[in-house]
C-alpha cells in the first residue's frame, strides 16, 4: 500500500468513503472473511450489512436479527457472513443475505464480547461468566469465572483463550487433552483484553484507568498510569512491538521491542484537539494505525514518520468501533448516533 | 454526542418486604414511562419485559487501597449496554437482594465516569416490611443499613401490624434517619410520582427540616446504632475550606459516615451548591438558583454510627465565614 502522510494531498483533501445512516448507536463493526461486505451491529437489534466497495448499490437494511441491542460482531472464521451476539443471548450466525441462523441460546446473559480466530476456524464469546468457543457444530463453555467475563482474546496460534474478569486474567487450553487453567492476577476489575500478536503479552485496561500487563513466559507484570479515562480500547502492532491504547488526546504506543516499556514513557504522535480517542485499531500488517474520537473525529497515523493526518471530521458524535479490511485498504466505523462508515484508503 | 442523564432508582429492602411486588407494579401500570429494570439474579419478577435485566450483583473492591470504596461492576456494564439501544428510556430502576448493603450500588454512581457521564442517582428507596423490621433489625446491620441510605421509606403492609406497631416502627425509622420521607403502604401500592424522579436523592426533603441555628439534630449518643445528625447556619459557606474540611471528614470516618448530604450556600455565589455523599466518596455540583431576596441558608446531613456531634459541628462552624 502506498500511503504517504506526508503526500499534501492526505492533508488537503479526505480520502474517498462511504456512509450510511441507521439513527440507532452501533456497538460493533467488522469485515467478512474475503472483505466484500462490512457489517455493523446496532443498537435496534439489527445486523446492517454494507458492500466494502464504497462505489457498490446498497443492500437494503435486514429486519433485526436480536430482540434488543446487537452488541458484538466479527466475521465469521468458518463462512463468508458474520456471527453476531445481543442482548437477547443469542449467538447467531448471519447470512450475506441477511439471513440469521442460531448457534447459541444463553437466555439471561449478555453476549457482550466476540473474537475470531480465522486460522483455526474458531470464534469465542462471553456469556455472562462463561467463555463460549464454538468452532464448526460445537460449542463448548469454559468458566464459570470469578465475575462476568468483561473481554476475551485468542492466543496468536488459536489454541487458548484469555479471558478478563474480576482479579486478572484466565487463559484456557483449547486443545483436546485437558489442563488446568493458568490464573494472571492483579485485583480489581478489568474492563478490556488484548493478547499480543506474538503470543506474549497479555494487556488489559482496568477499572482505575491503567493499563496492566503480563509476561505470559515469567509471568511477570508491569503497570502503565496515567490514562484521564479507562482505557478501553487496546491494539497491539502486527509486529508487536507496539500497544495502542485509547483515552489520550495523541496516540499512544508502549514499546514492547527490546527489553519492553518499563521506566520508559510511551511513544505520542499525531495531532491534539480532537478529543480523547475512544478506539483505536493497528493495521493488519504495517505500521499505520487509526485512531477515532469522542468528538468523532477520525485520524489515521504513521508510527514510523510520526505523524497523522484526518480521516473524517468531527461531528460531536463519539466513534464507538473500528476496523480493517484483512487486506489493509479500508476502515469501517461505527459512531453513537448511529453513521456507518466505510473507507478506501486508495485515493 | 450529548446525552441527559437518566434518573436512576435504587430499590431495598430485606428479603419479602415486597420489592418484587413493588417493580411489578412499576412495569405493569400504565403511565406512559418506560423503565429499565435491573433485578438481582435470583429475583422472581412476574412480568416479561425486554427492558428486564438480570444481574449477579458483583462487587469489587477499587484497587486504592480503600477498603469501603466497593462497586458494582456489573452495573457499570450494564448501564453501558442499555445506552447502545436505540429506544431510550425515562429512568433506570435497580433492584438489590434483600441482604445487600446499598453501599456498593450507591458508590457506583459517584466512581465510574461513564456511568456518571449517563445518569444520576436519583433516590434510593427502601421497602420495609411493618411487621417484621423490628426483628430483623437483630439479625443483623443490613435492615438498618437499608434504611440508612434511603430517600424514600416504604412502610409495607401496614394492614398486618396494629397502630401501635406501626408507630413503633416510624419511631425505629425516624431515629436511624430523620431525612428519609416515610410513605405507609398496602402490597406495596404508591403513587411513582412518590418515588421515581425524586431529584438529587431528594435534597428537597433536607431543606424542609428548619433546625436552629447550629442545632444537631440528636441529643443522645447512639453509638454503635446507625444515627442522623444536622447542622444549618445563615452564614456563608467558604467552599474551599469546606472541600478540605469535608475531603479529610470522610477519608477518616467514611466507614462509619454512611450518608452526607447538604445544600450549601457560598459566598457570592449565585445558585446552590448541592453536596453528597456515600461513605469516603462525595460529589458536589451548583443547583438551583436562589431567588431574589430568598434566605440563604446552608444545611448539611449526617447519617452514620459514631457520629460526634460537637466534633462535626466545629468542623461545620469552621467552614463559615
Amino acid at each position: 500500500m502506498k500511503v504517504d502522510l506526508k503526500d499534501p494531498a492526505w492533508r488537503q483533501t479526505l480520502p474517498p468513503s462511504r456512509s450510511a445512516a441507521s439513527d440507532a448507536p452501533v456497538a460493533a463493526c467488522a469485515f467478512n472473511r474475503d472483505g466484500s461486505t462490512v457489517a455493523f451491529a446496532l443498537g435496534d437489534g439489527r445486523v446492517r450489512l454494507l458492500p466494502a466497495d464504497i462505489k457498490a448499490a446498497e443492500a437494503p437494511a435486514a429486519e433485526p436479527a436480536h430482540k434488543g441491542v446487537v452488541l458484538s460482531l466479527v466475521g465469521d472464521p468458518a463462512g463468508d457472513g458474520f456471527v453476531s451476539g445481543g442482548d437477547d443471548g443469542r449467538l447467531l450466525r448471519i447470512g450475506l443475505d441477511g439471513a440469521a441462523t442460531e448457534i447459541a441460546n444463553q437466555k439471561g446473559r449478555w453476549i457482550e464480547h466476540m473474537v475470531a480466530h480465522r486460522a483455526s476456524g474458531a470464534l469465542a464469546a462471553s456469556a455472562g461468566k462463561m467463555a463460549l468457543v464454538v468452532k464448526g457444530d460445537t460449542v463448548r463453555e469454559f468458566g464459570p469465572h470469578q465475575s462476568t467475563v468483561a473481554d476475551l482474546d485468542f492466543a496468536k496460534d488459536g489454541g487458548r483463550i484469555a479471558c478478563a474478569h474480576y482479579g486478572g486474567v484466565t487463559v484456557w487450553s483449547l486443545g483436546e487433552a485437558t489442563v488446568a487453567p493458568r490464573s494472571f492476577k492483579w485485583s480489581g476489575s478489568h474492563v478490556a483484553l488484548k493478547w499480543s500478536t506474538d503470543g506474549k503479552f497479555l494487556a488489559t485496561g482496568t477499572q482505575e484507568n491503567d493499563i496492566h500487563v503480563w509476561r505470559l513466559a515469567q509471568a511477570t507484570d508491569m503497570r502503565m498510569q496515567g490514562y484521564p479515562a479507562k482505557v478501553k480500547s487496546l491494539s497491539w502492532s502486527a509486529d508487536a512491538r507496539w500497544l495502542y491504547t485509547s483515552s489520550q488526546p495523541l496516540f499512544t504506543a508502549w514499546s514492547f521491542a527490546g527489553k519492553g516499556p518499563e521506566g520508559k514513557p510511551p511513544l505520542q504522535f499525531g495531532d491534539e484537539g480532537a478529543g480523547l480517542m475512544t478506539v483505536v485499531a493497528a493495521h493488519p500488517a504495517a505500521e499505520f494505525v487509526v485512531g477515532g474520537y469522542d468528538s468523532g473525529e477520525l485520524q489515521l497515523g504513521d508510527i514510523k514518520s510520526k505523524r497523522s493526518v484526518v480521516l473524517k471530521m468531527s461531528d460531536n458524535s463519539a466513534i464507538t468501533c473500528l476496523a480493517w479490511s484483512a487486506d489493509g485498504f479500508k476502515i469501517a466505523a461505527g459512531n453513537e448516533k448511529g453513521d456507518l462508515l466505510v473507507i478506501d484508503l486508495r485515493r | 454526542m450529548a446525552q441527559a442523564q437518566v434518573p436512576v432508582t435504587v430499590l431495598t429492602g430485606y428479603l419479602g418486604a415486597g420489592k418484587t411486588t413493588l417493580l411489578n407494579r412499576i412495569l405493569s401500570e400504565q403511565h406512559g414511562k418506560k423503565y429499565a429494570v435491573i433485578v438481582n439474579e435470583f429475583g422472581e419478577l412476574g412480568v416479561d419485559n425486554d427492558l428486564v435485566v438480570n444481574a449477579d450483583e458483583e462487587v469489587f473492591e477499587m484497587n486504592n487501597g480503600c477498603i469501603c470504596c466497593t462497586v458494582r461492576g456489573d452495573l457499570i456494564r450494564i448501564i453501558e449496554g442499555l445506552m447502545k439501544r436505540k429506544d431510550k428510556f425515562d429512568g433506570i430502576l435497580v433492584e438489590t437482594t434483600g441482604l445487600a448493603d446499598p453501599g456498593p450500588v450507591a458508590q457506583t454512581f459517584f466512581t465510574d465516569d461513564d456511568v456518571k457521564a449517563r445518569t444520576r442517582l436519583d433516590a434510593i428507596v427502601t421497602v420495609v416490611d411493618a411487621r417484621h423490621f423490628l426483628g430483623q433489625l437483630e439479625q443483623g446491620s443490613e435492615a438498618e443499613e437499608q434504611v440508612a441510605f434511603a430517600d424514600v421509606i416504604l412502610l409495607n403492609k401496614t394492614d398486618l401490624a396494629s397502630e401501635d406497631e406501626l408507630k413503633k416502627v416510624e419511631d425505629k425509622i425516624t431515629s436511624i434517619n430523620r431525612y428519609a420521607r416515610i410513605h405507609r403502604t398496602q402490597k406495596s401500592k404508591i403513587e411513582l410520582d412518590a418515588i421515581l424522579d425524586k431529584g438529587a436523592f431528594d435534597l428537597k426533603r433536607i431543606l424542609e427540616f428548619e433546625p436552629d441555628f447550629l442545632h444537631h439534630g440528636h441529643d443522645h449518643d447512639h453509638g454503635e446504632e446507625v444515627a442522623s445528625l444536622s447542622f444549618s447556619s445563615d452564614r456563608p459557606v467558604d467552599p474551599d475550606k469546606f472541600q478540605k474540611w469535608m475531603g479529610a471528614l470522610l477519608q477518616l470516618r467514611g466507614q462509619d459516615i454512611l450518608r452526607s448530604k447538604g445544600i450549601l450556600a457560598i459566598d457570592g455565589a449565585p445558585k446552590r451548591y448541592v453536596y453528597q455523599g456515600v461513605h469516603m466518596m462525595m460529589d458536589a455540583d451548583w443547583g438551583t438558583p436562589w431567588k431574589a431576596g430568598e434566605k440563604r441558608s446552608s444545611k448539611l446531613v449526617f447519617i452514620g454510627r459514631n457520629l460526634d456531634g460537637e466534633n462535626l459541628k466545629r468542623g461545620f462552624e469552621e467552614c463559615l465565614k
